[in-house]
């Protein structure tokens, strides 16, 4: 698909949204049975699940730090997550690198002075990759986290934007972009990667879509995980208040 | 295996429930969890399924066929030749770090190089039940190869059960394009969406049965803690009629003489009635599956 024809003559993208629309977001919190908290998130065709564990002693004890947690995030790939069945190892350099990108989007977040001498481990798993990799992986880690209930400032919430021809587009696929994670609260911008070759003039309207985007992620994950936790609330009080 | 510790009073506690034949969530020795089947969830794989136990076990397969060339090792003659007239099944197991914190890192390397070999021995073997030879597209040239991935989701004791219960519902759920040989022995892949076949043989696919010795008694279906109870596993794999297709004892502990052959006819007769249960829940699968639907935990 040339570049031309990614906004049609209505002004829809191929997928049918507009130029400022996010795709369509599914999350559920606490799916899986071992894990402290974990997550489901899908975001279009994008689908991830996310285990966390501890805080916990750390397991190597060179690793331990005395005066916080550490915390280790590791990413793995399912092997039928893309159209070619590539089969990844697991230390892929990619998947390393963005692990890292989302560890240290969640270092400052989390009390981890809170817990010295302990350890938090964040693994994602994608099952399905259609673009976003590093977004959908740290909206799914925020919400495990929250399941976890492991002390945060606030919620981490990313998305990303492009711009094509002097449109800007929120969460342009397939090619590199303007990816933004934000401390919805206190507006912050804790990761910020800019994967394509991109005019002065054109980054404020970028970015602002891509916040704009992240503002409206985080409603949407607040959203449900406060109906969870209303839920769970109602689930476990056998009285309830007539 | 998931090794967390486990306290003398829980062991005792499950071992005299194994003996009473009423364990920890009510079940029998013999009684399976109830199994919640989902075919078709991947868009990009050719046939794909997921399968879980009520809190526990979660497993998802995705199968992928691809045109490839054939490969013909070894100098014999006889083998040569049969080789020539045979696509090729290619399997994986992966367990996922987020089923289970053992699986961290390179902590599930053992145990996946372990079900890998299992699964793949089981399934290319004569006793596999795919027909081979109906994958081959031009003899000597090229094949079918068939992709099965496993993946662990979340761990609830019993795994491999679960392994080889997705994979043959997903292998029931696998469409292969048909194909036509042009002149020039070019292959082409039809472009027509409904012009599909289903792999032959799906049906004659074993699954497997794993027998926990606890005690002096045997159960199906153990939890986490159960199999940190158990002293010896017998894997027991059988197929549609009742053949026994292969055997695998895992874990350290032994099994007497008269009980394995006790547990091997255990394994059979449930074996029957699980294959004859998953039957049903696929057709019911297949009759839903025409309405079409889409995600995954969307739909928990």
């Amino acid at each position: 698909m040339s570049r031309q024809e990614l906004i049609g003559p209505q002004g829809l993208r191929q997928d049918g949204r507009r130029a400022s629309e996010l795709r369509k977001i599914k999350c559920t919190p606490s799916v899986l049975s071992q894990s402290d908290g974990s997550s489901y998130i899908e975001q279009g065709n994008t689908k991830c699940l996310a285990a966390v564990y501890g805080p916990r002693e750390a397991r190597q004890k060179a690793q331990i730090l005395h005066n916080k947690a550490l915390i280790t995030v590791e990413i793995s790939l399912a092997p039928f997550s893309m159209s070619e069945r590539k089969k990844r190892k697991k230390f892929d350099k990619r998947l390393l690198e963005i692990a890292s990108a989302v560890k240290q989007t969640f270092e400052p977040i989390i009390m981890t002075n809170l817990f010295p001498r302990s350890q938090i481990d964040i693994f994602l798993q994608i099952l399905q990759y259609d673009g976003g990799m590093i977004q959908i992986c740290i909206n799914a880690a925020t919400l495990a986290l929250i399941d976890a209930g492991i002390p945060m400032l606030e919620y981490v919430c990313a998305c990303s934007a492009g711009i094509v021809e002097d449109t800007t587009i929120l969460e342009l696929l397939g090619t590199p972009e303007l990816t933004v994670a934000l401390l919805p609260q206190s507006q912050k911008v804790t990761l910020l990667q800019l994967e394509t070759r991109l005019h002065v003039d054109k980054l404020e309207p970028v970015m602002k879509m891509a916040i704009e985007g992240a503002k409206d992620i985080y409603k949407h994950l607040d959203k449900i995980s406060r109906n969870y936790i209303e839920d769970l609330l109602q689930k476990s009080n056998p009285h309830p208040p007539i | 295996m998931p090794s967390s510790l486990i306290s003398p009073s829980e062991l005792d506690y499950i071992i005299r429930g194994v003996d009473d034949n009423l364990r920890a969530d009510g079940r029998g020795r013999l009684d399976y969890r109830e199994v919640i089947l989902e075919t078709g969830l991947i868009s990009q794989a050719n046939g794909s399924a997921r399968c879980r136990l009520s809190k526990g076990t979660d497993v998802l397969v995705g199968v992928k066929v691809e045109i490839g060339s054939i490969e013909i090792d070894g100098t014999d003659e006889e083998v040569a030749a049969i080789e020539a007239k045979r696509g090729r099944i290619v399997c994986n197991v992966e367990c996922s770090p987020i089923a289970s914190q053992q699986f961290a890192g390179r902590g599930a390397d053992d145990i996946n190089n372990e079900l890998t070999q299992l699964v793949d021995r089981v399934l290319n073997g004569p006793q596999g039940g795919l027909n081979l030879e109906k994958l081959c597209i031009i003899p000597g040239e090229e094949c079918w190869i068939v992709y099965i991935d496993a993946l662990v989701l979340d761990y609830g004791g019993n795994i491999l059960d679960i392994i080889f219960t997705t994979i043959r519902a997903a292998l029931h759920n696998t469409r292969v394009p048909k194909t036509v040989i042009e002149e020039d022995k070019e292959v082409e892949i039809s472009d027509d969406v409904e012009e599909w076949e289903r792999i032959e043989g799906w049906e004659l696919v074993p699954i497997s049965v794993t027998l926990n010795k606890i005690g002096t008694r045997h159960i199906v279906d153990a939890t986490v803690l159960e199999e940190l109870a158990t002293k010896a596993k017998l894997s027991v794999m059988v197929n549609k009629n009742s053949k026994i297709c292969g055997i695998q004892k895992i874990g350290g502990g032994s099994i007497e003489h008269s009980l394995l052959n006790e547990m091997l006819q255990t394994g059979r007769s449930l074996g029957q009635n699980l294959i004859h249960n998953l039957d049903k829940m696929l057709q019911k699968e297949e009759e839903i599956n025409a309405k079409r639907k889409i995600g995954f935990f969307a739909s928990a």
